[in-house]
């Protein structure tokens, strides 16, 4: 793939693998800016980004924001918790109405799935989903594939295990989107609470054993459990959950010497990962976040240079 | 648009010739070799630096540092082109504040990538002084820009297309005029 | 007033014959070759098609407190223009029609509109809080045919079965919205694929079938009947079955937007207008839908006509409320069954008209027979029609088939023998 046409970014279950592979190549390069001496590209000079994140979050859009500002975007942030219905607007009108300073980009996080997708059909500008709903996290998914090619090589043949709160997570999805376009395997791990009735129909095989997950896996992704799981009932206690889900000093022996284990953070270390683990993990967990601006830098470029149409979903 | 081969203009053996020019003509101008850098500009360029680096390295027995840029994101054309164009590496590795830097492409046309090569370059620092070394020189620039060294001088029509190949992406080492198509 | 419709195909349960059809004082008089009468009016419907006024056991009218939705009025329109000449409105209203004033009052301003019978279902606990019975005698004496908390199930098991036991001595229908809540909890689509592909917030089809057995069991037990609201699953249908079979005096219905979608039609744009509850199912429940309409383990087809505002169904497809119209598509949807040879003709005038009449024991209409109301649908099965927002007569414009081509509509509506509905091309609202 030579040029790049696709106007949205909504989600991975939607993007051709040459299209995944032309934001990573892009991403390879916008690495190198971050190590420069003057840390910025004048690429999106006189370019809108507007980030409106209607749900709490400040890595994604820390790392939104930074991206589009070292490429010399204007950056504008709009955070609204809770529903904008509730103050009588609907995201429509919240769109509508930043859409007057001539937005060209708009980086969405909603807790409604496919919120992006709908803005996506009423505005003119392009929009990048930073999160919608359980649905997909494209951007987080891009930069675990990154990480993935840049540390083993390739994206090809790989065991990519997601353990943890499957049920919950977009990261989850995302990935398994992505890494199965490369013919990599993805398992789920996770107590049957946390795995959708229907998960089977995607590409991806499923366990509630941690050990079947982890032997012989290139790549482990543990996803953060969030405490309030327990009181909805999905399990009785973390520290059961932590027994036979967190990966720790014993299990992690099944692992392959050039293993990954990466999280989209932040950990709850001993629920996720056993503490006495930290300083093996933590450097790529941290390498993760700087390949992630890599990655926006590389989506809001692609997306908001040239003329676009839309590709079928 | 389409185009066809009007002539080839230079053959393997004379770009062989001419980039030793070039080599000899920067040793020339900076004796000091130890001061010199080379940053060869995507995707040509890149391997025309890789070229005259070796040659420096045959007469003097030093490896001059080489760097890789692509100035895509310094284009003044960005919001106008078709699709968005891929991104290729940059590369600078070395500390070019204390360095006189050889720019590096294959055709010098209007000025406007070495224009953003010239920006770009002075994100990584501050040379002691920038020159600029090109294969050829095909004229009708459209900015005060100069080059140093030059390969070959020719003389084009603003309808034609000069195409620099090389082998180590194109198989082949040699320089041809193209013309539009009118047919 | 007399009128002759001449020459229409005349639908029955049983039989198509071609008659024509004397009706005087809103009663049908008599059904003959060629009737002469020079002091009647003649309404020429050769070629057509006559079908039973149709009987809607499932409306919402948003009537009183929603008048911004609809109103007696608009939905009167709407109905007479779907061929309904019967139709029920349900209690969630604000406030809920729990007592005898709310739903006389219903009863009187439809009757002062004059377009249809409309009966305001009462509803089965005050202020559908299921907590407390309502007056079910009161209800009665304003006109309620039958009682429901639609829009929620009555939870408390020992509440329905009071309702149950209670209910017989006024003779009342119980209706059950079947819908277990702590299971549906903040769910908006099918559970699925769908779901577990698109991460949406799910109901899954439990939801319904572990509600549908508890009131199955419950009208087993009691020898109570009831019916079952818009049925939507599958194993819904697998339950009635078995229960018919038992001799368990259920009767269910579904809706045009069960048998007509399923999750494929949502998955292309998410638009708000298809989000309902209970959810559109998948294809096999679809499948299951249409089979049960022909077999009859589902008695009736029901529209389950919910307007909502342009702004109640703006925005994405968790801030959209639930609900579609259907009063004004129902026909042309269920004549699709027909021209799929799904169910024929005779059927669809059952389950449109004489199923309803049978459930709700109302004896005078649901079928066109000498001394029965001049209640009638004269339709037209092949006329093409686009659904368009300015055609609807409804006060809202909520449907997934805005836009869509229809083949067969309802030439004229008659009402105790009076033209309250004539299409025209350009359709006057």
């Amino acid at each position: 793939m030579s040029e790049w046409s696709r106007k949205h970014l909504l989600g991975l279950s939607e993007m051709s693998k040459e299209e995944i592979e032309a934001i990573l190549d892009s991403a390879k390069a916008f690495k190198e800016i971050s190590k420069r001496q003057v840390k910025k590209v004048p690429a999106l000079r006189g370019k809108t980004v507007v980030n409106l994140f209607f749900e709490a979050s400040t890595r994604t859009k820390t790392s939104f924001e930074l991206a589009a500002k070292r490429l010399s975007a204007d950056v504008v942030n709009f955070s609204s918790k809770g529903s904008s219905l509730e103050k009588g607007e609907t995201i429509l009108d919240t769109l509508r109405n930043l859409e007057a300073y001539s937005v060209d980009i708009f980086v969405i996080r909603h807790n409604h799935s496919k919120a992006p997708f709908y803005l996506s059909t009423r505005t003119q500008a392009s929009v990048i989903n930073a999160g919608d709903g359980l649905n997909e996290h494209p951007t987080q998914a891009l930069l675990d594939m990154f990480t993935v090619r840049e540390r083993l090589g390739k994206l090809k043949g790989l065991k990519v295990a997601i353990v943890g709160d499957i049920l919950h997570s977009r990261v989850a999805r995302s990935n398994i989107w992505g890494f199965s376009k490369f013919s990599s395997q993805v398992w789920v791990c996770a107590p049957p609470t946390l795995i959708p009735k229907y998960y089977s129909c995607l590409p991806v095989k499923i366990t509630y054993s941690l050990k079947e997950a982890l032997s012989g896996a290139d790549v482990v992704i543990m996803l953060r459990v969030q405490k309030e799981r327990q009181s909805q009932m999905f399990f009785p206690s973390q520290r059961e959950y932590s027994e036979f889900f967190s990966l720790n000093e014993e299990n992690a022996k099944l692992l392959k010497e050039h293993s990954l284990v990466m999280h989209p953070g932040p950990v709850n270390w001993d629920v996720e990962i056993a503490s006495c683990l930290k300083e093996k993990v933590q450097n790529l967990i941290l390498e993760q976040v700087n390949n992630g601006l890599a990655v926006r830098m590389a989506v809001l470029y692609l997306l908001s240079i040239g003329k676009k149409y839309e590709v079928g979903s | 648009m389409e185009y066809k081969e009007k002539s080839k203009i230079i053959d393997s053996q004379e770009i062989c010739r001419a980039l030793k020019r070039l080599a000899h003509q920067i040793l020339e101008k900076n004796p000091n070799p130890a001061n010199l850098a080379l940053i060869g500009i995507q995707r040509r360029g890149v391997f025309l630096a890789k070229r005259i680096q070796d040659i420096i390295s045959h007469i003097k027995h030093v490896d001059v540092p080489l760097g890789v840029i692509d100035i895509t994101l310094y284009r003044d054309d960005l919001t106008a082109v078709g699709p968005a164009p891929l991104v290729r590496q940059t590369q600078i590795e070395f500390d070019i504040s204390t360095k006189v830097v050889v720019l590096v492409d294959d055709v010098l046309y209007t000025g406007r990538t070495i224009r953003c090569a010239l920006d770009e370059i002075m994100d990584f620092g501050r040379p002691k002084r920038i020159e600029l070394a090109v294969l050829i020189d095909r004229g009708h620039r459209e900015l005060p820009i100069r080059a140093d060294f030059v390969g070959k001088n020719i003389p084009t029509a603003s309808s034609e297309v000069v195409e620099v190949k090389v082998q180590e992406l194109d198989g082949k080492d040699e320089v041809v005029i193209l013309e539009k198509n009118n047919e | 007033m007399k009128l002759v419709v001449k020459g229409a195909r005349i639908v029955s349960p049983s039989e198509i014959a071609e008659n024509d059809i004397l009706i005087e004082n809103g009663l049908i008089k008599k059904i003959a070759k060629d009737i002469k009468d020079p002091s009647a009016k003649t309404l020429d419907a050769r070629g057509k098609y006559a079908l039973p006024g149709f009987i809607d056991m499932h409306t919402h009218l948003r009537t009183p407190g929603r008048e911004d939705e609809e109103t007696i009025e608009t939905g009167s329109r709407a109905a007479v223009k779907g061929g309904f000449t019967t139709i029920l409105c349900m209690p969630n209203t604000e406030p809920a029609i729990d007592n005898y004033e709310i739903a006389l009052r219903i009863r009187k301003e439809a009757e002062k509109i004059g377009l249809l019978d409309i009966f305001p279902v009462g509803a089965i606990t005050k202020q559908r809080q299921g907590k407390e019975l309502s007056e079910f005698g009161q209800l009665k004496k304003a006109g309620c045919l039958a009682l429901s908390d639609d829009g929620s199930p009555v939870e408390d098991p020992s509440l329905l079965r009071k309702a149950l036991e209670y209910a017989k001595l006024f003779d009342l229908l119980i209706i059950s919205h079947c819908e277990d809540l702590s299971l549906s909890g903040g769910g908006i689509l099918r559970e699925s694929e769908l779901t577990a592909k698109s991460g949406f917030s799910y109901i899954p089809e439990i939801a319904e079938s572990v509600i549908v057995a508890r009131e199955i069991e419950l009208a087993r037990f009691l020898e109570a009947k009831i019916h079952l609201a818009h049925i939507s699953t599958n194993r819904s249908i697998e339950l009635i079955k078995r229960a018919k079979k038992d001799a368990i005096r259920v009767s269910a219905e579904s809706c045009p937007h069960y048998f007509s979608l399923s999750l494929e039609d949502i998955a292309k744009n998410f638009d708000s207008n298809y989000k309902v509850n209970p959810p559109i199912g998948t294809k096999e429940d679809r499948q299951a839908i249409c089979k049960a309409l022909a077999s009859d383990i589902i008695d009736c087809i029901a529209t389950d006509h919910a307007p909502h505002t342009f702004l109640e169904k703006e925005g994405t497809f968790y801030e959209a409320a639930f609900g579609m119209i259907g009063l004004e598509t129902a026909f042309a949807l269920s004549l699709r069954l027909v021209k799929e040879r799904i169910i024929n003709l005779e059927k669809l005038a059952d389950k449109l008209s004489y199923a309803p009449s049978r459930i709700l024991g109302l004896s005078d209409r649901g079928l066109i027979e000498e001394g029965r109301r001049a209640d009638i649908a004269i339709v037209d099965l092949d006329k093409t029609w686009t659904l368009t927002e300015e055609k609807i007569s409804s006060k809202s414009k909520n449907t997934p088939f805005l836009n869509q081509a229809f083949e067969g509509c309802v030439e004229y509506t008659l009402y105790k023998g009076k033209i309250v509905y004539k299409y025209t091309d350009d359709h006057i609202r």
